[in-house]
């Protein structure tokens, strides 16, 4: 009986994330590549204006940019979505039995695989360029791991919240703006000198992430594994902690979304 | 002898909610906890001192007029809104069916909805693959299996909904107002349907503006009036009690 409900359970989640990934911008004329057009358009502003500013001192600043615009967007994208997925799935919150985080694990994993095809892109682009990359690249795929883990404990707090509180949806969006201020997407953190702002960069887990991945792709420099795997286990022991907030929340959204 | 317990009872079950219903803010939020907001104590009974108990493999019309609390008390029994006072017990695994096609989307082909809407009522893909024939002919939409969700009609896809629910499994089958859905030849279909569904041992709750069908199909009804349960026993009695009520 268990081992039943386990399986529909995975079902249940692969039908949703399937579902969720194929209907995603139908409704537009690019459909599904808008989620590599989006960085790539940031990418051509930011180039424009910074290249000869924060981007002087830095080696292949486009793809430098490019990495970092993957990541942010992906977690802005994704924590975004899955904020209000409750809200906008009110049907399915309301009329259904169904475990309500598969809807936000399921948002989250159908915008995965545009995250590692992104990364992918920004690996093939290195290639093509003549950046170096070697052995250490094989990281890539745990830190990609890294940043859909951090994106999944931050989902679930956030969409447990935003059913009790649609404020969030706008303090959210100040949050992310400042969150992007304070992570080197177009400046390096050298750039910050030994200010308080540096301390902060160093507390902010996607800038981590972000350094980490143009570790690996356009230096092949080693990344801290030891420190890469005490991080996987930090980020698994959120998201335990932030589905046992969720579920002690569910019996309530039905009638507070 | 051992008792046979009960798959459904309500105990004194009441439910309130916030009158205004609007989505809160962090401000109206605040004020709540802190007691002194302007609607911290405005509420609307839903359902008032629910008390009934449904045996095993029993079938319960819900009736009453719109807005007396049927589709709270579906939703009560299925854990989506917690009781404000009393119990609510259920023995079994649920299969909560309010409004048909809830969780379909229109991007997807008619075949590729039966997999998601057959998966969010808790069947496996194993048995979805298996029946998935049987489930487009009965809703009469084999010609329309590749065909994107939004090409149907409305009754179209009530059909295609109901054909799927049909194999849920589970023990207890709470149904809000399915009959209402689809025309004349879809009603008779569903019939069909509940009819074969007598004697197999599942319980169900189903609320219903049909009286005949409550008459056939039920061992009991239940009138709700303003969320009170003004009568709970043999269909034709409360039906009648109910109409009398009506003029």
């Amino acid at each position: 009986m268990r081992a039943s409900r386990r399986r529909k359970y995975w079902n249940l989640l692969r039908e949703i994330t399937v579902a969720q990934y194929r209907s995603k911008d139908q409704h537009t004329f690019f459909g599904f590549a808008w989620g590599f057009l989006h960085p790539l358009l940031l990418l051509g502003v930011l180039y424009f204006f910074f290249r000869n500013w924060a981007g002087q001192s830095i080696e292949h600043y486009g793809l430098y940019l490019l990495i970092a615009l993957v990541h942010f967007t992906h977690f802005s994208n994704s924590t975004g979505a899955s904020m209000m997925v409750l809200y906008h799935s009110r049907a399915l919150t309301c009329n259904t039995v169904l475990p309500k985080e598969v809807l936000v694990i399921g948002t989250v994993l159908s915008k995965t695989p545009e995250f590692a095809i992104s990364m992918a892109i920004c690996v093939a682009i290195a290639g093509f360029t003549g950046v170096w990359s070697g052995w250490t690249l094989l990281l890539l795929p745990l830190i990609v791991v890294l940043q859909v883990l951090l994106v999944l404990w931050v989902s679930l707090l956030l969409s447990a919240a935003y059913v009790f509180v649609k404020d969030i949806e706008h303090v959210y969006q100040v949050f992310l703006r400042l969150l992007f201020l304070v992570t080197p997407t177009f400046y390096s953190p050298d750039f910050l000198g030994d200010t308080l702002a540096r301390y902060v960069v160093v507390l902010n887990p996607l800038a981590q992430l972000i350094g980490y991945t143009r570790a690996v792709i356009l230096r092949d420099a080693p990344v801290p594994v030891v420190l890469i795997g005490l991080l996987l286990i930090a980020n698994a022991a959120l998201i335990v902690a932030a589905l046992a907030f969720f579920k002690r929340l569910e019996p309530l959204f039905a009638e507070n979304v | 002898m051992s008792e046979i317990l009960p798959a459904v009872r309500l105990d004194g079950v009441r439910k309130a909610f916030r009158s205004r219903g609007k989505p809160r803010s962090l401000y109206r939020t605040l004020t709540a906890w802190l007691g002194r907001g302007a609607d911290a104590d405005a509420t609307l009974l839903a359902l008032d001192g629910l008390h009934f108990t449904v045996a095993p493999g029993e079938r319960v019309g819900v009736i009453g007029d719109n807005g007396a609390g049927k589709t709270t008390l579906l939703r009560t029994i299925a854990g989506l809104y917690r009781p404000s006072a009393g119990q609510v017990e259920v023995r079994g695994e649920i299969a909560l069916v309010t409004g048909l096609g809830i969780g379909m989307l229109d991007e997807l082909s008619v075949e590729d909805n039966i997999y998601l809407y057959g998966a969010i009522n808790g069947m496996s893909r194993e048995e979805l693959a298996e029946r998935i024939d049987e489930i487009v002919e009965w809703a009469e939409l084999a010609r329309f299996r590749t065909a994107r969700l939004k090409t149907l009609s409305t009754g179209m896809r009530s059909r295609l909904a109901f054909s799927a629910v049909r194999h849920v499994d589970a023990e207890v089958y709470l149904m809000d107002e399915v009959l209402s859905a689809g025309d004349r030849n879809f009603k008779v279909k569903c019939e069909a349907v509940f009819a074969a569904f007598k004697g197999n041992g599942r319980t169900f709750v189903v609320t219903s503006h049909d009286m005949e069908f409550v008459k056939k199909f039920c061992d009991k009804a239940l009138w709700l009036r303003n969320g009170r349960q003004m009568a709970y026993g043999e269909p034709a009695q409360v039906i009648e009690q109910y109409t009398a009520q009506r003029g």
